[in-house]
C-alpha cells in the first residue's frame, strides 16, 4: 500500500543495530560518554554488561563508528571461536601481516611488538561469553602485554559472571554496567526515533498510557520494544488496509498493542 | 505475515483469561451473600414457626385451661388424649376455688402424692416439700410407676408445671424419651421460663434423633433467656459430646 502512515514506523523498529539509528537517551549518553572516557585512559581492558536487549551491541557499534575516525578499532561483532583463526585475523587487520605459518600467542605478541601505533589499537568483542576459556586466557595475555586494548561485551547472568570473575576481575579496569529503560526513557527513544524519521503523526499517538502498557511488556528492554512496536506497526498498516474506520489517531489501542505483544511472545495466550 | 483473525481470537482468549479471577472473585462473593441472605431468611421463618406456638399456647392456657392446644407441633396422641381428658377431669374432681387460684398457688400437691395406691410406698420422703417463698417445688423422684400416675393424674386437674417437669424429668430419667418430651412440651407451653424443662425438651429431642430440632430450639431459647445451661449444652450437642 502507497502513502501508508505506519510502514515507515514499522521499518524503523526492525530489530538490526545500526549505529546511525542510535538514539540519544539522557541515561544511555551518560554511559556511552562514561565508555568513550574509559577508551582514553590507559586500561587493558573494559567491561560493558547488562541483560539482553539493554543496548550493549548498539553502544559498542556506535563506539565503533566513533572511534575510527580517529584511531584503529577493530569489531568483532560475531564471535570467531577458533583461536589461530581469531589471531590471524588480529594479526592482519590490525597490523596488515599475514603470516603463512601457524599463528601462535608468541608469534602473535611478535608481529604486536614489531608494529607500533601512536595509540594502542582497540578491538571490540560483542557476546564475549561466546569465547572459549583458552581463548579468554589468549586475550588476556594480549592486553596484558598491552599490545591490544579489548572493549568486551557480556550478558549479565551467573555464568558471565563466573568467567568475567575468572578471566577478567584483576585485569578490567573499568565495567559499565546497562539497565532497563523506565517509561519515561523508553518513550523519548521511541517519539525521538519516530521524530528523527519525520513521523510527527505516528509519535503523537503515543500517551502515557500507551507507554505505560508498553514498558510493563517489555519492561523497558528495548530489543523487546522494538520487536512490539515492530508487529504494532504491522497490524496498523493491515487495518489501514482494511479496515480504516477502526484507526483512532489520537492514541494507540491497547487492544492492538496487546495482540502486537501475543504475536511477539511477550504475552502468552 | 500477520494472521489478524487469529490474533484477534487469541487476544479474546487472553482478555478472557485475565478477567477470570476477578470474575471468580465477583461470583464467590455474590454467591456467599446469597447463601447468607437465604440461611437469615430461613433462621427468621423457623424463629416464626417456634415461637409463635408458645406465646400463643402459654395465653391461652392462662386463659382458659379446657381450650383444646392444637399448636404443638409433635402433635402426638400422647398430647391429643391429655388435652381431651382434662376438661372431664377437671369438672369431676377439681374444685371451683382452685381453678380461679393461679395454677401454682392452687396445687394440692401433697394431699394427692400421699395418696398409697401401691403398698411399696409405705414411708417414702415427702414426695413434695412445702411451697417456698418462690413458688418452685421440691420433689423427690418415686420409682413406682404407680405413683407417677397419680402424679401425672394431679397434674392434668391442677395443670402446674412443676409437677409437668417433675414428671418430664421421671421419664427422661427412665428412658422414655418421648414421655419427656411430651411433658416438658406441655410444661413450657404453660410455663416458659423453666429452665430445666426446656433443657430436658432438647435432650428428649436429641434422644429422638431430632438433632436438629433441638439445636434450633436451644438456640431460640438462649436468644430469649440467656441460659447458660442451655448453652452449655447447645455446645455438647454441636461437638457431639452430649451422649
Amino acid at each position: 500500500m502507497e502513502n501508508s502512515l505506519f510502514s515507515k514506523p514499522r521499518d524503523l523498529f526492525l530489530d538490526v543495530v545500526n549505529p546511525r539509528d542510535y538514539v540519544q537517551i539522557d541515561s544511555v549518553s551518560h554511559m556511552y560518554q562514561s565508555l568513550k572516557n574509559s577508551v582514553q585512559k590507559p586500561l587493558k581492558m573494559i567491561l560493558l554488561f547488562g541483560k539482553p536487549g539493554t543496548g550493549k551491541s548498539m553502544l559498542l557499534h556506535k563506539l565503533h563508528h566513533d572511534l575510527s575516525k580517529h584511531q584503529k578499532v577493530l569489531m568483532f561483532d560475531i564471535p570467531i571461536v577458533d583461536e589461530d583463526d581469531f589471531l590471524r585475523v588480529l594479526a592482519q587487520r590490525i597490523f596488515g601481516h599475514s603470516p603463512r605459518e601457524v599463528m601462535t600467542l608468541t608469534r602473535f605478541l611478535e608481529i604486536a611488538e614489531a608494529v607500533s601505533y601512536p595509540d594502542v589499537p582497540i578491538v571490540l568483542l560483542d557476546e564475549a561469553q561466546l569465547y572459549s576459556s583458552s581463548l579468554m586466557e589468549k586475550i588476556r595475555l594480549i592486553s596484558d602485554a598491552r599490545a591490544i586494548k579489548f572493549v568486551i561485551t557480556l550478558h549479565k547472568t551467573d555464568k558471565e559472571d563466573v568467567i568475567a570473575k575468572e578471566h577478567f576481575q584483576t585485569r578490567i579496569w573499568e565495567s559499565i554496567e546497562l539497565q532497563n529503560a523506565s517509561a519515561e526513557e523508553l518513550k523519548v527513544y521511541i517519539q525521538k526515533k519516530l521524530l528523527k524519521a519525520n513521523c510527527f503523526d505516528v509519535a503523537n499517538m503515543f500517551n502515557d498510557k500507551n507507554m505505560k502498557l508498553i514498558t510493563s511488556l517489555t519492561k523497558g528492554n528495548y530489543r523487546d520494544t522494538n520487536k512490539l512496536l515492530f508487529s504494532l506497526f504491522s497490524l496498523y498498516y493491515w487495518y489501514e488496509e482494511n479496515h480504516p474506520t477502526l484507526i483512532k489517531y489520537n492514541a494507540l489501542k491497547s487492544k492492538w498493542i496487546e495482540m502486537a505483544a501475543i504475536h511477539t511472545g511477550l504475552i502468552r495466550a | 505475515m500477520l494472521n489478524i483473525r487469529d490474533l484477534e481470537r487469541r487476544w479474546l482468549k487472553y482478555k478472557i483469561k485475565s478477567y477470570a479471577p476477578y470474575l471468580g472473585a465477583v461470583f464467590t462473593i455474590l454467591l456467599v451473600s446469597l447463601i447468607a441472605f437465604y440461611n437469615s431468611l430461613s433462621s427468621t421463618v423457623a424463629n416464626e414457626e417456634i415461637n409463635l406456638p408458645l406465646t400463643e399456647n402459654s395465653s391461652e392456657i392462662k386463659a382458659n385451661n379446657t381450650e383444646t392446644v392444637t399448636i404443638l407441633e409433635p402433635s402426638m396422641d400422647f398430647v391429643q388424649s391429655f388435652q381431651t381428658t382434662i376438661p372431664e377431669t377437671q369438672i369431676a374432681t377439681a374444685p371451683a376455688p382452685q381453678r380461679a387460684l393461679p395454677p401454682q398457688q392452687s396445687i394440692p400437691v401433697p394431699k394427692v402424692l400421699n395418696i398409697p395406691s401401691s403398698t411399696s410406698i409405705k414411708a417414702p420422703p415427702p414426695a413434695i416439700s412445702p411451697l417456698s417463698g418462690d413458688k418452685s417445688l421440691s420433689l423427690n423422684r418415686n420409682e413406682s410407676k404407680l405413683d407417677i400416675e397419680s402424679v401425672e393424674r394431679r397434674f392434668k386437674e391442677t395443670s402446674n408445671p412443676n409437677l409437668g417437669l417433675f414428671i418430664a424429668r421421671y421419664h427422661y430419667d427412665h428412658g422414655n424419651y418421648s414421655e419427656a418430651y411430651n411433658f416438658s412440651l406441655k410444661t413450657n407451653s404453660m410455663n416458659s421460663k423453666i429452665d430445666e424443662s426446656w433443657i430436658i425438651f432438647a435432650k428428649s429431642l436429641v434422644k429422638l434423633g431430632r438433632v436438629e430440632q433441638a439445636k434450633k430450639t436451644l438456640h431460640l431459647y438462649i436468644s430469649e433467656s440467656n441460659s447458660e445451661s442451655a448453652r452449655s449444652l447447645l455446645d455438647s450437642i454441636e461437638q457431639g459430646t452430649f451422649k
